[in-house]
């Protein structure tokens, strides 16, 4: 668990870090989303200590991070940014294996690890341990840089714009790695990104911050259905955050069992996003979508209709709430 | 996956290994066949300078000189490279960041010093012989190896090296596991510069007693004789030429094996 309280941060007369409150729970993601130079990556830095802050406390597990020893804390952090940082006179295996071998692992163990991790991210250990990190596609490399952070098991990892520099294809790739990955492994995840669809996709509680302050923070749902002030709002997509918000929820919650009027020709699979859903009916002008688990057998009904209902009540409580 | 697969060619793995270490020796063999055979090719010579008593240097052999020469450039290497490598790192480092100016500074202005002047001044105080030449010398050839260890470790990425930091490696870690490997060819080059350099300016220490291939080219000059001052400036260049040719070889076969990232 993570916990910032009060935390500060001057660079001289200018503050870049302004008395911000953060508790990241264990296992939980944590995006902070704003624009640049509004103190997000200062705050991730603060954490590991690479950056030292001005006032306020940070615990780890309940314990202050002074009481940590900086190089032995951050051997036990993981930490990924946008431009990777990979040692480029190191094979890939090598740049993997670097925290392990800091802890002195046998070579035994370390070999097994990075072998482990390749596999875990989809790099053939075969074709990419001895190459060299300009060999590396961006993603490849990203790939490697996320591996490399895991490599000694943290249970914190922080990440810092990470796929900020990749192609739109792969960077929804990795993200999508990255969220199931995350399913299985339930590291605290600190992620830093600009981009509010990565942050909305990958959080379980998002952060927006403006010039060193916390503006709002909860889950990605609350923010999307209250933005406090314009700034967020915009921040999360102005007129276009009803498709937001339905990116987050899924077809088969809002699904109908199969009525008895004829089924719509037009299919959707129930894994996928409300928003995916709304744009076959736009595509297919279609009000009704007839539901499909993965083996194409149909398991229910979507209607544009029930979907705007749902949608009246839900504001309908959040109101009164 | 194309790209990356032409890349891989680039970096042919130990191929031609046996190519890096031909021309140095090439040049090393020149050089010998020079030292062991000048004293028989009097006939040369003696077309040179037809009217001189003597057309071959005698007071020392040439293997002799060569040896002395050699081990005045190398006793001034070895220095120069301890002090401007440790001065390069040390005010790179935080702590010594402040001294980063004067460093450079100083390791410039050792450089305008001409060597004469530095042999003038340096007689006095430590006599005659080898050491004011080594003195002059580690004086002459610091600023390149500063200079370029500066270069070569301020060259290294600012996020290569946060990483490092930030995967816990500490600082002695990160300068010997990331910033000396991947500054290595700068500052090779700096020491290549500054050997081959030297070993021309190591010629000087015959003017104070030094006894190495400056010998005969001075002598040669006093006697208005050009066959001595040929036969060492030969043996010099060939010298020159052999030492770097082979810190050419080293630094390829260094960046090949820093894994030839693109600089």
């Amino acid at each position: 668990m993570i916990e910032l309280s009060q935390v500060s941060k001057q660079f001289g007369d200018e503050t870049a870090v302004d008395a911000i409150n953060l508790k990241v729970a264990k296992g939980k993601f944590c995006a902070l989303v704003g624009t640049s130079g509004c103190g997000k990556s200062t705050t991730l830095r603060m954490i590991n200590r690479l950056i030292e802050r001005s006032s306020g406390d940070i615990l780890l597990d309940g314990q202050p991070i002074e009481a940590y020893d900086p190089v032995k804390l951050r051997r036990r952090i993981g930490y990924v940014i946008q431009s990777t940082g990979l040692f480029p006179h190191w094979t890939v295996a090598r740049n993997i294996g670097l925290v392990p071998r800091l802890l002195k692992w046998s070579a035994d163990d370390i070999q097994a690890r990075v072998g482990e991790l390749m596999s875990l991210l989809g790099l053939p250990l075969e074709e990419f341990a001895h190459k060299y990190p300009h060999q590396l596609s961006g993603g490849q490399a990203q790939r490697v840089g996320v591996a490399r952070a895991l490599a000694a098991d943290p249970d914190i990892l922080l990440m810092d714009e990470p796929f900020g520099a990749l192609d739109p294809i792969t960077r929804i790739k990795l993200q999508d790695e990255l969220a199931a990955l995350q399913a299985r492994l339930h590291k605290t995840v600190v992620f830093v990104t600009h981009d509010m669809d990565e942050a909305l996709k990958l959080a379980d509680h998002l952060v927006v911050m403006r010039e060193g302050q916390i503006v709002q923070q909860g889950t990605p749902l609350s923010l999307l259905q209250r933005p406090v002030d314009a700034f967020v709002e915009s921040l999360l997509g102005g007129l276009e955050r009803g498709l937001k918000q339905a990116a987050l929820s899924r077809v088969k919650d809002h699904m109908s069992s199969l009525g008895p009027t004829l089924p719509s020709q037009y299919r959707i699979a129930a894994d996928c996003s409300l928003r995916q859903a709304l744009s076959v009916m736009l595509r297919d002008h279609a009000d009704r979508l007839t539901v499909v688990d993965q083996h194409d057998v149909p398991i229910g009904e979507l209607s544009l209709r029930r979907i705007v209902k749902e949608a009246q009540l839900e504001k309908g409580t959040s109101r009164d709430a | 996956m194309t790209h990356s697969a032409t890349r891989r060619q680039r970096r042919v793995p130990h191929a031609g290994q046996k190519r890096f270490w031909t021309r140095p020796l090439l040049w090393g063999v020149l050089l010998c066949i020079c030292v062991a055979g000048i004293p028989y090719a009097e006939g040369l010579f003696r077309w040179l300078e037809p009217d001189a008593r003597q057309v071959i240097y005698q007071r020392a052999p040439f293997y002799a000189l060569l040896g002395r020469h050699m081990l005045v450039v190398g006793a001034a290497a070895v220095v120069t490279i301890a002090v401007g490598v440790g001065a390069g790192i040390a005010v790179t480092r935080r702590r010594g960041r402040d001294f980063l100016p004067l460093v450079a500074q100083l390791a410039s202005l050792g450089q305008t010093f001409p060597p004469v002047a530095v042999l003038a001044l340096a007689v006095p105080i430590l006599g005659f012989g080898t050491l004011p030449i080594i003195m002059a010398l580690m004086l002459y050839g610091l600023l390149p190896i500063v200079r370029n260890t500066l270069a070569g470790l301020q060259e290294v990425e600012g996020d290569i090296k946060t990483a490092a930091r930030a995967m816990g490696m500490t600082p002695v870690q990160i300068l010997q596991r990331v910033e000396l490997p991947l500054a290595a060819p700068v500052i090779l080059a700096g020491i290549r510069t500054s050997v081959t350099i030297n070993i021309a300016t190591a010629a000087l220490g015959a003017t104070v007693g030094a006894s190495n291939l400056g010998d005969p080219i001075i002598a040669g000059i006093i006697n208005g004789n050009m066959a001595y001052v040929i036969q060492g400036a030969l043996i010099i260049a060939l010298l020159a030429l052999t030492l770097d040719s082979l810190f050419d070889s080293l630094q390829t076969r260094l960046r090949q094996r820093l894994s030839a990232f693109p600089r």
